[in-house]
Order: structure tokens, then sequence, then C-alpha cells
């Protein structure tokens, strides 16, 4: 951990056990003033009286102790009555005022044993590394009905979710009671009772601090079922016939907490120790971090390294900060990345012509880590936002096609360096027209999502996939060589012919033809994207429904 | 572009709550803090502390905090500074009854001091997009 990151700990330690030490005199005072109070009326102790628990509510929590402001507000709204009145309590109002006194007493100990815990975590590092908050993708189906929970079973199996079919509601509650993170996917109405789903739930959910993820699903749309499964935390409420896409976008949206890449930050420094520094810092929040030391080199590694955002010195031998931002800013896919200087620079003049050159913004060293560490932080994330509306595609959030030809690019010249395989992937749907003639357009883009969705749940992070056109989609798999790749696909053509589409109650399924290339036979970006069109050419010929590698370097059919 | 935010006039009566949100605005915001115990104290110091933005307990004994930010308005140098209160209240009605004294945000007591500095500079960002 950084210096000025203990040192903050520290302080803070020291203000929460003053503050600790001082709370029972605190408290002492208020229960003083009340008995005071008691035996006389008096304004000026009861308005002292409200505001030193007003005081306290204000700032419990601030010093770890969550229950003390709760407990002060209740007390505080009593008291308040009282001085809007004008008036005396009552028996009632004075044992209420009585009780919280004493609940004050409790809170200001009880909180104590957690404060060093609270305050020790890093403020930093929490917010960057993603988290898989419901990494179990255990899914519960309960229904009455064996073949339709056997049906959702296998469409849901088919996404990778990990299910289990219950018909009974005790089996289930006995296995949600050890299981408690599984999702449940529940019908409300069962033979013994119309309601027997949501009744089963509320039960369930009635002590837990944590309420079960629960779906419900219904034969019936009625607004009375939708409130009943609303009021047991149903998250969505679906009609029978499900449309398994719909569901499993709202399956996704729970579990799939996307994972996303960490944030890529450039620096620029001559002075290796204060380069070094600052990289520290910004791994130890989760980044990954390339460091520049000569500004000359900066070309090169930016092309490959793709950076989020870059960091520079103003003062450099060879070339000035500022000089490199104008020059960084007439590339083309640089055009809008974030560059901030880190400068000793402290004239505002100075500043003011920096940032007018290029550059973006200007932290003074020495900077503050936590101050380095959300400066970064804020701009990255703006500009990724930004940057998601101009590389994605709209209906399956993958990549378009100009960025994954881009990706490809740089990929490929990756991969040549570090003499690893990669494998390029064209993927299209078989007959799509005719899906879309047959069962309308809008089943057509639910094919496509489905598609997207199967390729984003079975490919590992560190493949790139993309929507290549309509029904066309590429993938490139780094450290992949045609064969393995081959595999992975054939495993996903099978899984996708399974699938059951529906449109207008009527299910279809729908298959595709791939064709792959790898690096070892086509050594460059052309050549390989020309290498697996050829090859799902093939596919198509020979019938649909298959992945051919092109492994003939020669180029010919 | 939004001017960097640096120094800040923070008025609070409560010695306990002063040093911990001025701790946390220097160590984690890297904020200059000029911390102030009453609004009369405020009152002395502002012009000559030149701050961005004010910082306003609501409940203080004395002259309260919307009183304090009338007299604030008052001196010409003062007059634009955007002003963010802090108070335990946080019902709707008076949360808008601050912004129409012209506060630009309402920070609810009890604050956590690990993002009490993100809620500031979300709210001058706010402020001056």
């Amino acid at each position: 951990m950084t210096n000025s990151a203990v040192e903050f700990e520290e302080k803070m330690r020291i203000l929460v056990t003053s503050f600790a030490e001082k709370l029972p005199a605190k408290i002492n005072e208020i229960e003083l003033m009340w008995n005071q109070l008691q035996v006389e009326r008096d304004t000026d102790t009861l308005e002292a009286l409200h505001r030193q628990v007003h005081g306290l509510t204000g700032s419990g929590k601030t010093f770890g102790f969550p229950e003390l402001s709760i407990v002060a507000r209740e007390l505080e709204q009593l008291l308040k009555g009282m001085v809007q009145n004008n008036s005396s309590a009552d028996e009632q109002l004075t044992d209420q005022i009585q009780q919280r006194i004493s609940a004050l007493k409790i809170a200001s100990k009880e909180s104590r044993t957690d404060i060093s815990q609270k305050m020790i975590q890093s403020p930093i590092a929490d917010n960057l590394v993603t988290v898989f908050t419901n990494d179990s993708r255990l899914i519960f189906v309960v229904d009455d009905d064996e073949e339709a929970a056997e049906e959702l079973v296998l469409q849901l199996s088919y996404y990778g979710y990990e299910v289990e079919a219950f018909n009974q509601l005790d089996t289930f509650r006995a296995a949600i009671n050890k299981m408690p993170n599984a999702i449940v996917l529940i019908g409300v109405e069962f033979h013994e009772d119309k309601l027997a789903g949501i009744k089963v739930m509320r039960e369930i959910q009635k002590d837990r601090e944590h309420p079960v993820q629960v779906i419900f699903i219904s034969a019936y749309d009625n607004l009375n079922y939708r409130l009943g499964a609303v009021r047991v935390g149903g998250s969505a409420y679906f009609t029978k016939p499900i449309n398994s896409s719909e569901l499993i976008d709202h399956l996704d949206s729970i579990t799939l907490q996307q994972e996303q890449e960490s944030y890529r930050v450039l620096i620029v420094d001559d002075s290796s120790a204060v380069l070094g520094y600052h990289a520290a810092v910004l791994e130890q929040a989760g980044m990954t971090v390339k460091k520049v030391l000569k500004p000359m080199e900066v070309m090169e590694t930016l092309l490959e390294f793709d950076p989020d955002i870059i960091l520079m010195d103003i003062y450099m031998p060879e070339c000035s900060g500022i000089e490199l931002a104008k020059v960084i800013r007439q590339l083309n896919n640089f055009v809008s990345i974030p560059i901030v200087y880190l400068s000793s620079e402290n004239d505002f003049n100075t500043q003011l012509e920096a940032m007018s050159l290029g550059g973006d913004d200007f932290l003074v060293k020495p900077i503050d880590p936590h101050q380095l560490v959300s400066a970064v932080t804020m701009r990255v994330r703006r500009t990724r936002l930004l940057r998601s509306f101009m590389v994605r595609d709209g209906l399956t959030s993958l990549f378009n096609h100009t960025s994954i030809k881009e990706q490809l690019g740089r990929e490929v010249v990756r991969s040549a360096r570090l003499n690893t395989p990669l494998s390029f992937a064209m993927i299209d749907i078989d007959f799509f027209k005719k899906v879309n003639d047959t069962y309308g357009h809008s089943a057509g883009d639910r094919v496509i999502k489905s598609m997207s969705r199967l390729l984003k749940q079975r490919l590992r992070g560190t493949d790139i996939i993309g929507r290549y056109g309509g029904e066309e989609f590429a993938v490139i798999l780094m450290d992949t060589d045609a064969p393995s790749a081959a595999k992975v696909i054939d495993e996903i053509r099978h899984v996708f012919s399974r699938l059951l589409h529906l449109s207008e109650n009527e299910e279809f399924s729908v298959t595709f033809s791939c064709g792959i290339a790898d690096l070892s036979h086509f050594p460059d970006e052309k050549s390989i994207s020309e290498a697996a069109d050829k090859a799902l050419y093939q596919a198509k010929k020979k019938g649909r429904n298959q992945v051919v590698i092109n492994s003939d370097s020669g180029g010919e059919d | 572009m939004t001017e960097k935010l640096l120094r800040i006039l923070y008025v609070e009566d409560e010695p306990d709550i002063q040093m911990v949100a001025k701790l946390s605005l220097e160590s984690i915001g890297g904020f200059i803090v000029k911390a102030c115990s009453s609004g009369d104290e405020a009152i002395q110091s502002a012009v000559e502390f030149e701050p961005q933005l004010i910082l306003l307990d609501v409940m203080m004994p004395g002259m309260d905090g919307p009183t304090t930010l009338k007299r604030l308005r008052e001196i010409p140098q003062i007059a634009t500074i955007p002003v963010i209160f802090m108070t335990a209240k946080v019902q709707p009605e008076e949360i808008k009854q601050y912004k129409n004294l012209g506060a630009i945000n309402v920070i609810a007591k009890p604050f956590d001091p690990m993002t009490l500095t993100a809620e500031i500079e979300e709210s001058w960002e706010h402020y001056n997009d």
C-alpha cells in the first residue's frame, strides 16, 4: 500500500478512536438533559438536547456506528415533535424516548469492534477489480408440469446454465434452503393451490437478509398474479409459452456480470523512478500499465498496446510532452484518447497552453495516489462508454464490422511478434433469409441475438467476437490453432442447431456454417480473413451446418 | 472545460465531523480545505480564502446554514460561488427548499468519508456541465 494511503488510514483511525471515546460522555449528557426536562420543562434545554441528538444522527455512521445514526434519527423525530408543538411528553412518548436513549447506549458499544475493519478496506481497488457477484449459474426450475419443466431445463442447459428441475414444492423448499444462491424459476399455479408458487416464495423470502432471486412463470397474465409475484421479490414474470430468448436475456442480466477488461494506461516519463511509482499505483488499482521511458518510442507502443488513456510528463528530452500530444492527436485512431499531463509545472499559463495543444488535464506532481487513480478511472470510464457507441453493434453489442477488422489487424501483429497461434473464424447462419421470410424479422433478430449470446457464453473472455454483417459473425481466437478453434466452434454449432426459437407460437431451429483459417498458414490480416471467407464458402457448398478449415496456403479453392 | 476543483471552504460546527471531512477531502480528494466552525467565521474568511466551492452544514447553533448562505451571497466576491449543503435531514421537500436557496446539491449526513470526495466531484462536474 502507498504511503499516503497508510497515512490516511492512520489518521482516520485516530479520529474514529477519539470519537468512540467521547461517545459515552455525549450519551450521558443526552440522558442528563432528558432527566432534567422531566423535572422542569425548559425550551433551551430541549433545544440543546435536540441538537446533541441531531449531531449523533449526522455522525454515527461516518465513524462506523451505523446503528447509532438510526437510533438517533428516531429519537430526533420524537424530540422534534415536542419542540414544534411546544408540548411536554405524555407517558407513552416518555417511554419511547427512554427506550431510544437506552438503545443509544447499546449502539455506542456494539459497532465498536468492527470499526477498524471497516476503515481499513482500501477504497481504491474495490471499485475497479471486476467481481462476479453471482458466480453460480445454478437454476432451479419448479413446475408440477413435468414435461414443461424438462423442456425448460434442456433449453437453459444449452446456454451453459446448470439446471435442476423440481416437481414437488417440498423437495424444492429443502433444496433452496441449502443453496440459496440458486436462481429460482417457478410456476405460479400448482395442482394443490392456484397461488402455491407465490406462497412458497413468500415463506422462503420471509427471514432472508438477501432475498432469493426468483422469476415467475404462469399460464395467466393477470394483474393479481403479477402483483403477488412482485411482492415476494419476483424480478420477472413470463407467460407461457415462454419466449426463451427473453428469458435467457433476463437470466444473463442477473448472472453474467460482463467481465470488464482492465483499464489500459500508457505512461510516458523520462524519469524511471517516477514512472515506476505511478505505474505501481495504477497497477495496484487493477489497471494494466505500459511504461515508456523514451518519448520517441511512443508510436510503436501506442498502436500495439492500444491504451485507454495516456499520462505523460511535460518536460522530456528529445521532444516535449506537448509536442508529443499534438502528434498523437493527428493519428486517426487516437483523436479522442484522453491525454493527461503529469508535471511539477505549477504555472497556470503553461498548463493552459498545454491543454489547448491537445492535453485534457493536468496533474501536478507529487500526485496523491488516490487522486491519480480517481482521475484516470473517471476519464477511462467516460471514454470507454463513448467508444462503445462507436464500436459496438446495436442489436448484439458485439464489435461491429469496422472494429473487428481493426482488432484483427492488431492481434495478427501481436501474435506474429510473440510467435503464438491465432485463428480467425467466419460464421454465417444458414438460410437466414428464409427465417426472416417465414417467421418475420423480429424472429430473425432473436436468432441473431441467440447466436451472439451463445458465442459470448461458450467462448473465452480473451476471444474477440464481432457481428460482421447481417447474419454473419467473426471470431478472433487467440493462442489457438485452426484445429482447436474448429473443435470449439463445432461444439457451439452442435448446441446452436438444437436451440428452439419461437415465433407466433411456432418453434423452429436454425443451423450455421463456419470457415476457419489460422496464422500459421496465412500470416497477415488480409490473407487470413480471405482464407476464412473461402472456407466458409466451402462449408456452404458442402451442404451447410458444418465447420471447414482452410489449410491451403496456396490460396486456391 | 471544467475548471479543476481545488479550494473548498467548509463550514461545520461539530468538531469530530469537521475533522473527518477535512481529512477525507484533503487526503482522498487532494483539495485545499479551509474549515470554519461557524457561519460568522466563514463570512470573515471567505474573501481572503477565495474558495471555488462552499460546503455548508445546515444545522448550526447561532447562525444556521441557510442564513450563512444568505450573508455570504451579500459579499460581492462570494456571491456566485456554488454551495453544497450537508444535512442529516434529507426529506425531498427539504432538499428542494435548499436547492431553491441556490445550493447546487445536498449531501446527506452521515456521509461516508471514503466517498465524500467522489460525491463532491460529481456535484462539481454536474454544476459545470
